[in-house]
């Protein structure tokens, strides 16, 4: 396994197992690597799309679904609290953990709070709809915008 | 769109996130996961250059 599998399976594991980002520290313990080492790799991981990173360039805002940053979308199973960047991810947290949630997320018009749960089969009946501004072609142009 | 094909797309979309060798859709592939919940507008095409 090459060093950015690696780290990218570690930081999914541990936002799978604890609903945060890991830190840097963390992260270059459990890869036996240094820190630049794991900056580095998380800058290519980011020109790859599979993180976005703060304006700091070294903490992860974005494993997609999940969020390091707090979002008004959150999603609970197991007893752990997962952050998601919109609702999409919202869903597409359950959708990775392959288990049963409960997200929690508002209609950013009215204001209205929205609580979905989600079973082994999939959503309960709901009239709620998703809504996207941006088209899929500039999604990627400004990420967190989207 | 609906949730019903919010949570389609998604589990398309994100089902291999937490495995060992994910995999997220090509452009093409988004296209098709879009058009097969109904959603065959270019505004739900990642290469389409026909919506501002």
């Amino acid at each position: 396994m090459d060093f950015d599998t690696r780290v990218r399976r570690t930081i999914y594991e541990h936002f799978a197992t604890t609903g945060r980002r890991p830190e840097l520290a963390t992260m270059a313990e459990r890869v036996e690597a240094t820190t630049d080492e794991v900056i580095a790799s998380y800058r290519r991981l980011s020109d790859r799309r599979v993180l976005v990173l703060d304006d700091d360039g070294i903490s992860i805002a974005m494993a997609l679904p999940f969020s390091g940053v707090p979002t008004q979308h959150t999603v609970e199973s197991d007893g752990v609290v997962y952050t998601a960047n919109c609702a999409w991810d919202a869903l597409g947290v359950p959708a990775a953990l392959q288990r049963p949630a409960t997200v929690h997320s508002r209609c950013e018009q009215s204001r209205e709070p929205f609580r979905l749960d989600i079973g082994v089969d999939g959503p309960e009946s709901s009239e709620w709809l998703f809504h996207s501004l941006v088209p899929a072609s500039k999604w990627w142009a400004d990420i967190v915008f989207t | 769109m609906t949730i019903d094909q919010l949570w389609r797309i998604s589990t398309v979309w994100y089902g291999t996130r937490l495995q060992a060798s994910p995999r997220r859709p090509t452009p093409a592939e988004m296209v098709e996961l879009f058009a097969s919940v109904g959603l065959d507008e270019p505004f739900w095409d990642p290469t389409s250059d026909h919506v501002d």
